[in-house]
């Protein structure tokens, strides 16, 4: 890899004198300067092997050949690479590999993208010189049955790129090589199918392959590539914001694949399971294609006008009848910029209310809080690509590998490659503890135990930065008084954690040079959230990490767009960019700008809203995109609200659980077939495009919205939504140089004020957003509930890798059900041996609120006494069974601790 | 023996004397090989050695020593006894109470379990050509020492060196001195160790390792097993030296798993080691520090390259990666590592005794030192051979090897095992070093060196080795994965018969790019065998796609039985055998005439091919397929019967000649219903059938009867009616001319007194005598100049003509004479005398006549091109013979008179009639040659072969099919295991006795009787029924 540290090396190719660095190959140096080497085992993402020895070229001096892809650049080389020899050779390579290669282009998807069929074109190959090898019936292999991938052995050429991104990349080293010689094929260890093996799924095997050997089951026979229509977008599932491409046939609008180019931001080519086989619901046959209105309860179609009327109609009487704080809105974390501008903006304006508010709510309200409190600011604060260079990375209630695949491929890179100490504390055995000097397993809900005695170690060691305490802190003396007691010892007996692993992890995190703080869903979802959050933000601050490269305290954020839905004031207090509903000032310059009286009052929460509904305070909820009978807490009292409520209004793309309870049901665009723009974890605003035309009469959210606000009396009308967006940068000063030309190639990180501001990569360098870093004392609480006879286990929530948030638009996916078909329960082998209960028994979890029946997997990687599940399942939904007890500030929900119980059923 | 660590060099030094000192008070050791022998019974002998010494109270003084290899494998179980130096093979525990009586104790050789060299009993073992010409350096305590004894090691001075160098000597020290020993890697790359040390040595790092390649893998080659097995200390001494000199705390040995004993013995030596402070911490007191591990590799191939050997060792898949960096850089784990094979270590022993001076006093200039090879083939003595470098591959073939079985020819011999390359005749006298081996297009690799007779198909070999190193690929690059099995599918094609003359261009572009562009050194050697037989063997593969024959008849796709495929003419031995057996004679002489009208000719003459190749050879002994044929012909029923139609009405074909070539030719014609005539020059018909063999080995009353039965189907025969110009046949009408005109004069020899009178060619002697104008010798002295058939035939014609004395005079030695060796015995027993090594110098005459011959005396040099080595005159060596006739036999010209008029076809420039070697078609259109004037000077059966494709080649010109009469399918008799096991050995013919031998030309060759015959029928294996 080029390091434009090192220094200059000169040497000649073809005559002509190149100038590059020490530890640059032959080959990087050419593609550089635009000399062409043919190659097939290369991929810049994996260590160069030299195995399809295509790239041979002619080094002065050198007894025979050598391979560019491993030979590195030294002074004064002469290189040749197109000499009649090393030509003829490369064309008997090429030849011995079209032997093998048992292929028909004529019938192969990656027909006009393969790259052996480019050099076999070049070097004008005939399959004449050896005869072909003889072809039988194809044999089973590992991905026989695989609904994800297909391994046609006859079409591989052995090049290894496969494997080896598994094992490079992805760390994953679920596939080899098996046999010998002629004989040799792809495999994953022992033989046994994909889906039994270390898998994930993440398809990144097909993504280096340079045949077409491997192949998405489902494109075949779709699409040729040579006919594909590519669009870049960005993947609509978690936080990371990948870049992808949509392959699309144009004669049947279908998306037959998705790909992502080597090199492109974030995520440089790679992409996860969802990213790669989550996109089939797009074309699903269950879309909404048309507005229903439900009579009698049963729902019948109707037309646009029929349906925004009547919803018009009502909402105007409500709002007479009850006032304009009768009626919520929930946005969505999975809608644009412009659709979660447009919806506040509909509320606020048009309703007159401030009761808007998002699933953000669920995930990150205490980051938000938390972090506004500490350092001014609510987001991310360093950038994804700086993880890689951090001495010690602390990850922290984060599932990282599954829950931010792609972020975890960084961190793993980040431990392999460049040597970064890795500290995992989490109650679960997480995959990324393989990784991990030290794994903590502290008890759910005993965080800031942990990290209050990290920090006592700190301090009683004087390894803290007292510099940066000094110059950019306040209130250091309160913390300090605070933590003189909460010894490790002291936290062993709340958290388990060992004392002297406490140290350890101390030590790591505070001498590292660099260290960066990784934290989701483990810390924000309890009625501590916010203490959580301020805790973290303690222990940056005392050590100095943060404001500088690869540091900081770095939420990753869930949803696709919950940054964005944020950053455009999908929030009950804050208007687009956290400017607050209070502040008079701001609330007349959004008078202004919507030329309508604001309310001055905070809206209601989530949580709120479905409690306010119970009291009578909400007659009517709007919600556009989310999916809150699957995915709020506490489900039957959730529930029985949905069903409370006088009107419902439900804006999705699937008839989803919620929309069941709705009076009206308005069909939406998908990302695939809308325009726009997502910001990602790391507060990068990047581009949205429309791939496909969206289904029957399904349109964008933000023109629905317009629509009925116009019905409403309040004219809104936009050509498009970069006109949304130059709305939304001249009143938002953190968006205000973002333009849809600015990131039509690369997205740019807020704050970015002004047209030439380049955009900010980490956040409070020199100084902090609220001036200087705010330390705050916290005490630790326990859970609001805690395990006793009747519920003697901890039960806590969360996510996996295949499936996403209430897997509306995962289970449309074969592969995804076939490797991920049902909800189930982890426990400990040893509790479950106590219950009687064996891996894959059905059975009953219940806490006080409800119970759900699933299947038990029996595991080591949780601790005794524990239960964890996934909540993606509407059969066993585990929100059946969580508390809806909030975190105090920021009203978010426990998810991630309750008391439960498990019997065999 | 206490054991006590030993914490000094002197400690180790006293140790040594007194282990040494305790020898003194054997009587005997019995040192049995309890390795490679372990199979064949070893176990057993042991035991009972000990049972008997023990009753016989000798267990205290006679020492039984389980060993490594004593070498004489063939010979297993084999036991040396101390200190008589006898070695015994084939022992049985019943031998053993006789052993201890006659040797132990009566200190006397037991004749019956010696070896036998040319016949005779050799019981000392440094008498034994195998062992005398050794020099056993590295092998020296290899079946002298009990592997399993540190003890026994540092008796023998194991440890003493390392530990004094470990003391006395600087790291930098030892890297000098193993640099200036010239000791070069013997794993087959042959860099020099201590260059490779050095390397290791500078590379930066604290932690360094040091790793022994004991992945033997090339088929053949058990050198290192042998070393592993019969002296582990020796290895690991090498190690502890090496990793001292480059500064390395831990070593592996790296060895098969299939190597069993050697993992065993390794472990036994490593523990002993320990346990005397001989490795671990803090070695013999010295503050080094080195320990060594054993990893058992699967047995792949590729881990023999050293860093697939580092990826299996470090756990992961044992495959190739690209140098640089060299393990010398980063090796195992990223690590500074230094990898020699177990030889290499077992060699730095030697130099640590010896020297370095003293040890490079061994071998050539830039190889020094010994090399062991492993011996194995078709070679009377396989084995571990160790020989200085230098050692050329006749010495170590023939006279440490004992010569190729059956008394073949030595063809090549494949050396480096799968990377190497074979080495033809040619280079028989070659000094074998690393770059001589390298120049001839072979590698010396670890060893390995198979011998090659005149039985093995070197497409076959080829292809064996490739197969090898096919389906040993790892394949991670694409030329050596991908082009090795496409080259493979070509020689298969070539070995079936289906491959096209194009096919060897693209095997050979294929090699050469396939070493070009591997990644490894496997890839880039492996198509090392085909180059090299391409190299020296092109004309087998030629033969293979244009003949579509197998001269060594081995290749499957083209050979049914091997004696049916090596006989010219193709005929179904194994059927006519087996009809032969069941006594149905005539059915047996048909089948043979539907291929060779001559039954009887070819019973008598022929030089039988067909028994060179026959398998039961393998087992014990050729068939007698000549002797059978005579016997069928002497004894059917019904000779004179034709066999088809006789043809009728205007002859069609002129045949110019009626040799066995014109005669077979005008024969075949006659089966495929075409009349011919044929024009003989001479007045009787026959041609060297007649006028060339005698009667003594062909009556003429037998040639007459063939030939009567050939001329019964119709062929018309005008004798004395010799053509001039072939050409002017066509003219005359005919269709089709074939031309054998054989080779009817002798080639002179270029002498002073060539002139003489008293000097005749061989051919016009026995020409005059079969003609009935033979010369008169009685009373003279007579020498015949040459070696082959023509020569012991006029030798043997002049003593029954009254010679006083007859002598042949040959080049070079008996074993290169090209007369059948029952001639050359016969014409021995008959009085002639044989001088070899004798160059003719010139003929010395008094006034116009010959009275004697002078000629120089000779020693053999370099071999030519076929192997056989060069006379070399001696200067000043004359020598003279006195004599009155002088008769050169030194070979024939070929008659190409009738051909060489204008118009007629083109010559070879050796003066042969040049035709396609398929149909026998020359440059002229319709006429076609075939026999001795296209071949030179060949076999009977070679032109009955050429007689029978004209008419083939004829008859379809003509616009037959060329379908010769079907010859296959008249027994499936399937000989059963039991009867084949007990055959009786094969028979001899019997003779006349030698007095009436000497007084005329009455034939002197017997034949079979019947119950011989019918036995010897019934030992044919059928191979042909086998596919």
């Amino acid at each position: 890899m080029l390091d434009k540290n090192m220094p200059e090396v000169a040497i000649t190719i073809n005559g002509k004198e190149l100038i590059g660095r020490t530890g640059q190959t032959i080959l990087e140096l050419a593609a550089e300067n635009g000399i062409d080497i043919p190659n097939l085992c290369h991929d810049p993402r994996l260590v160069p092997t030299g195995s399809c020895r295509l790239c041979l070229v002619d080094v002065a001096g050198r007894k025979g050949p050598v391979t560019a892809c491993t030979s590195k650049i030294e002074p004064g080389m002469v290189v040749q690479t197109e000499t009649d020899e090393i030509r003829a050779i490369r064309k008997t390579i090429l030849e011995l590999l079209f032997y093998e290669h048992r292929g028909v282009c004529t019938t192969c998807n990656e027909n006009g993208d393969c790259t052996f069929q480019q050099y076999a074109y070049e070097y004008q190959i005939s399959d004449e010189v050896f005869t072909k090898a003889e072809t039988s019936e194809p044999k089973p292999n590992y991905t026989t049955g695989n609904e994800a991938i297909e391994y046609d052995l006859d079409k591989c050429i052995r090049c290894g790129r496969c494997i080896r991104i598994c094992e490079e990349v992805q760390m994953d080293s679920a596939l080899t090589f098996k046999e010998r010689a002629a004989g040799v094929e792809v495999t994953t260890a022992f033989d046994i199918p994909l889906n039994e093996s270390t898998c994930e799924l993440c398809g990144q095997c097909i993504s280096t392959c340079p045949t077409g050997a491997l192949y998405e089951r489902y494109a075949k026979g779709k699409g040729q590539c040579k006919d594909l229509r590519r669009t870049r977008t960005t993947c609509p599932y978690c936080g990371v914001g990948c870049q992808i491409d949509l392959n699309v046939n144009p004669k049947t609008n279908d998306i037959i694949r998705v790909t992502s180019s080597v090199g492109c931001i974030p995520n440089d080519g790679n992409l996860c399971v969802k990213g790669r086989f989550g996109i089939e619901f797009v074309g699903h046959e269950k879309r909404l294609t048309t507005p229903l209105i439900k009579r009698n309860g049963t729902f019948e179609t109707a037309t646009w006008d029929q349906a925004t009327n009547f919803i018009a109609e009502r909402l105007a009487k409500i709002k007479e009848q009850n006032g304009p704080n009768s009626i919520a809105g929930l946005s969505s974390a999975k809608c644009t910029n412009e659709e979660n501008y447009i919806f506040q903006k509909f509320f606020r304006a048009v309703i007159g209310t401030n009761n808007v508010d998002h699933c953000a709510r669920l995930c990150h309200a205490s980051t938000v809080a938390g972090l506004a409190r500490a350092f001014g600011s609510g987001a991310m604060t360093n950038s994804i690509d700086e993880l890689k260079n951090a001495a010690c990375i602390f990850i922290i209630g984060s599932n990282t590998s599954e829950a931010h695949p792609v972020i975890a491929l960084n961190i793993k890179e980040a431990i392999v490659k460049n040597g970064t100490r890795l500290i995992v504390a989490d109650p679960r055995r997480i995959d990324l503890v393989r990784f991990a000097e030290l794994h903590l397993a502290q008890k759910p809900g005993t965080d800031v135990a942990l990290i209050n005695a990290m920090m006592n170690v700190i301090i009683n060691e004087n390894i803290l930065d007292t510099d940066f305490v000094k110059e950019r802190t306040d209130c250091f003396e309160e913390l300090a008084e605070a933590l003189k007691d909460f010894t490790p010892e002291k936290a062993e007996q709340i958290t388990t954690v060992p004392a002297e692993k406490i140290r350890q992890a101390a030590r790591i995190y505070a001498s590292a040079s660099t260290s960066s703080i990784v934290y989701s869903m483990g810390i924000t979802q309890h009625t501590t959230g916010t203490d959580n959050v301020l805790s973290l933000a303690n222990l940056s601050m005392l050590t100095g990490n943060v404001g500088k490269e690869s540091t900081g305290v770095n939420p990753l954020r869930g949803q696709n767009n919950v940054q964005g839905a944020c950053d455009l004031g999908a929030l009950p207090n804050v208007y687009p960019g956290y400017q607050s509903v209070e502040d008079s000032k701001i609330r007349a310059k959004f008078e202004k700008a919507w030329s309508k009286k604001l309310s001055p009052n905070k809206g209601l929460t989530v949580v709120e809203i479905f409690h306010a509904v119970e009291t009578g305070d909400i007659k009517a909820i709007y919600i556009m995109g989310e999916n809150p009978a699957l995915s709020d807490p506490n489900l039957n009292r959730t529930r029985k609200a949905l069903e409370m409520v006088d009107f419902l209004v439900v804006q999705d793309i699937f008839l989803s659980e919620t929309a069941e309870y709705a009076d009206v049901v308005l069909p939406s665009a998908c990302f695939a077939e809308k325009n726009g723009t997502f910001t990602n974890t790391e507060r990068r605003v990047q581009r949205i495009r429309t791939a496909v035309p969206p289904p029957g009469e399904a349109r964008n959210d933000w023109e629905t919205i317009c629509d009925l606000s116009t019905k409403l009396g309040y004219k809104m009308s936009y050509d498009s939504t970069g006109q949304i967006m130059d709305e939304i940068a001249s009143l938002t000063p953190i968006y205000g140089g973002i333009s849809f030309e600015r990131i039509d190639s690369v997205g740019l990180q807020w704050p970015c004020p002004d047209k030439d501001h380049p955009g900010t990569k980490y956040l409070h360098k020199g100084r902090f957003t609220r001036g200087k870093g705010k330390f705050h004392a916290v005490s630790f609480k326990p859970p609001a509930e805690s395990p006793g006879k009747k519920f003697p286990f901890v039960l806590t929530t969360g996510r996996q890798l295949y499936q996403f948030h209430t897997g509306t638009m995962t289970r449309k996916s074969a592969a995804i059900n076939q490797i991920s078909p049902t909800g189930y329960v982890e426990i400990h082998l040893e509790d479950a041996g106590k219950l009687g209960i064996a891996d894959g028994d059905n059975v009953e979890v219940s806490t006080i609120r409800g119970k759900v029946s699933t299947l038990a997997k029996v595991t080591k990687n949780i601790e005794k006494g524990w239960l964890f599940m996934p909540f993606h399942f509407h059969e066993g939904p585990a929100n059946m069974l969580t508390i809806d007890a909030l975190d105090p500030l920021a009203k978010i929900p426990e998810y991630k601790a309750c008391a439960a119980t498990i019997k065999k059923s | 023996m206490a054991k006590k660590k030993v914490k000094s060099l002197h400690d180790i030094e006293k140790l040594h004397q007194k282990l040494l000192s305790s020898r003194q008070n054997l009587k005997a050791r019995v040192l049995i090989c309890m390795t490679g022998c372990r199979a064949l019974g070893a176990q057993d002998v042991c035991t009972e050695f000990r049972k008997q010494l023990k009753r016989l109270s000798l267990d205290k003084r006679v020492a039984v020593v389980e060993t490594g290899c004593i070498g004489m494998c063939a010979r297993a179980p084999v036991l040396l006894i101390e200190p008589h130096e006898y070695l015994y093979g084939g022992v049985t525990p019943e031998d053993v109470e006789e052993i201890i009586s006659t040797t132990i104790q009566d200190a006397k050789p037991l004749n019956r379990l010696a070896v036998k060299q040319d016949g005779k009993p050799v019981v000392k073992i440094g008498d034994i050509d195998f062992y005398k010409r050794q020099d056993r350096k590295v092998l020296e305590n290899c079946g002298r020492i009990d592997p399993g004894s540190i003890e026994n090691a540092i008796e023998c001075g194991g440890y003493v060196n390392v530990i004094r160098a470990l003391t006395e000597k600087q790291p930098q020290q030892i890297i000098d001195e193993v640099t200036s020993s010239g000791l070069r890697g013997r794993g087959g790359a042959g860099f020099p160790t201590g260059v490779k040390w050095s390397f290791a040595r500078k590379s930066p790092g604290d932690e360094k390792y040091l790793i022994c390649n004991a992945d033997e893998g090339d088929p053949g080659a058990f050198m290192d097993r042998a070393l592993l097995e019969g002296d582990p200390h020796r290895v690991i001494e090498g190690m502890i030296i090496a990793a001292y000199a480059i500064g390395a705390g831990s070593g592996f040995i790296y060895v098969r798993a299939e190597y069993p004993i050697a993992v065993e013995h390794i472990n036994i030596a490593l523990e002993q080691a320990r346990t005397f402070g001989l490795l671990g911490e803090n070695i013999a007191g010295t503050g080094f520090n080195f320990d060594i591990e054993i990893r058992m590799g699967a047995g792949a191939f590729v881990c023999g390259e050293e860093t697939a050997l580092i990826a299996s060792l470090e756990g992961k898949r044992g495959m190739p990666i690209t140098r640089p960096p060299f393990p010398a850089e980063s090796g195992y784990k990223g690590k500074p590592t230094n990898i020699n094979n177990v030889e290499t270590f077992a060699n730095v022993s030697v130099i640590l005794k010896d020297g370095a001076k003293n040890y490079s006093k061994v071998g050539t200039e830039k190889s020094k030192g010994t090399k062991i090879f492993a011996l194995a083939g078709k070679v009377n003595n396989t084995g571990l051979v160790e020989v200085p470098m230098g050692t050329t591959l006749r010495e170590i073939i023939f006279d440490i090897g004992g010569g190729i079985p059956g008394g073949r020819k030595f063809k090549a011999a494949q050396m480096g095992g799968p990377s190497g390359g074979c080495i033809p005749a040619a280079y028989l006298d070659t000094e074998i070093d690393y770059d001589s081996v390298q120049q001839i297009g072979a590698i010396m690799g670890s060893g390995g060196l198979i011998v090659m007779d005149e039985n093995t198909c070197m497409v076959d070999v080829a292809k064996y080795f490739l197969e090898f190193v096919q389906s040993e690929s790892c394949g991670k690059c694409t030329p050596c994965r991908v082009g090795t099995k496409k080259m493979l599918a070509i020689l298969e094609k070539i070995s079936r018969g289906d491959a096209k003359i194009e096919d060897l261009d693209l095997l050979e572009r294929l090699g050469r790019d396939i070493k070009k562009a591997s990644l490894c050194g496997l890839g880039q050697t492996a198509p090392n065998p085909v180059l090299s037989t391409l190299r020296h063997f092109r004309e087998e593969y030629e033969e293979h796609i244009v003949l579509k024959t197998c001269r060594a008849a081995v290749c499957d796709g083209l050979v049914r039985a091997p004696c049916q495929h090596a006989c010219p003419a193709g005929v179904n031995v194994p059927e006519y055998l087996a009809l032969a057996a069941e006594g149905s004679l005539t059915e047996a002489a048909n089948i043979i005439r539907r291929r060779n009208p001559f039954v009887s000719v070819c019973g008598r003459v022929c030089d039988h091919p067909c028994e060179h190749r026959c398998r039961r050879s393998e087992i014990d002994q050729p068939l007698a397929i000549r002797a059978l044929k005579r016997y069928i012909a002497d004894y059917m029923d019904d000779f004179d019967t034709p066999i088809a139609r006789p043809t009728r009405g205007q002859a069609e074909v002129a045949i110019v000649g009626s040799g066995p070539a014109g005669l077979s030719c005008a024969y075949f014609l006659a089966l495929m219903q075409r009349p011919s005539v044929i024009f003989e020059a001479q007045p009787i018909p026959g041609g060297m059938l007649s006028l060339g063999i005698p009667e003594f080995r062909l009556p003429k009353d037998v040639l007459n009867k063939e030939i009567g039965f050939i001329l019964s189907h119709g062929v018309q025969l005008k004798t004395e009616e010799r053509i001039d110009n072939a050409i002017d046949l066509l003219k005359d009408g005919f269709k089709a001319v074939f031309v054998a005109t054989g080779g009817q004069r002798g080639k002179s020899i270029d002498i002073e007194g060539i002139n003489l009178n008293g000097v005749i060619d061989a051919l016009e002697f026995l020409r005059d005598r079969a003609l009935g104008k033979g010369m008169d010798c009685s009373g003279k002295r007579i020498v015949v100049l040459g070696g082959g058939n023509a020569a012991v035939d006029v030798a043997r014609s002049a003593v029954r003509l009254g010679a006083k004395e007859v002598t042949i005079l040959y080049r070079r030695t008996r074993n290169e004479m090209p007369a059948y060796e029952e001639e050359i015995d016969g014409a021995l027993e008959e009085d002639v005398k044989l001088v070899t090594l004798g160059i003719p110098k010139r003929i010395i005459g008094r006034g116009q006549t010959v009275c004697a011959v002078e000629f120089l005396k000779a020693e053999l040099g370099e071999a030519d091109i076929d192997g056989r080595r060069r006379p070399v005159p001696i200067e000043g060596s004359e020598t003279k013979i006195q004599c009155d006739i002088v008769i050169p036999a030194i070979g024939q010209i070929a008659s190409t008179e009738s051909l060489n008029v204008s118009g007629g076809p083109e010559l070879t420039k050796w003066g042969t009639v040049k035709v396609d070697p398929v149909e026998l078609k020359t440059t002229v259109d319709s006429i076609f040659s075939g026999g001795d004037c296209v071949t030179g000077p060949a076999s009977v059966i070679g032109a009955i072969a050429a007689g029978q494709k004209a008419a083939v080649s004829i008859d379809k010109m003509l616009g037959g099919n060329g379908n010769l009469p079907q010859d296959v399918g008249f027994s499936f008799t399937k000989p059963d295991e039991e009867t084949l096991a007990q055959s009786p050995l094969r028979p001899e013919e019997r003779n006349i006795p030698l007095e009436e031998r000497k007084r005329g030309f009455a034939e002197v060759v017997l034949g079979l009787d019947r119950p011989l015959a019918l036995a010897e029928a019934g030992r044919c294996l059928r191979c042909d029924l086998e596919k």
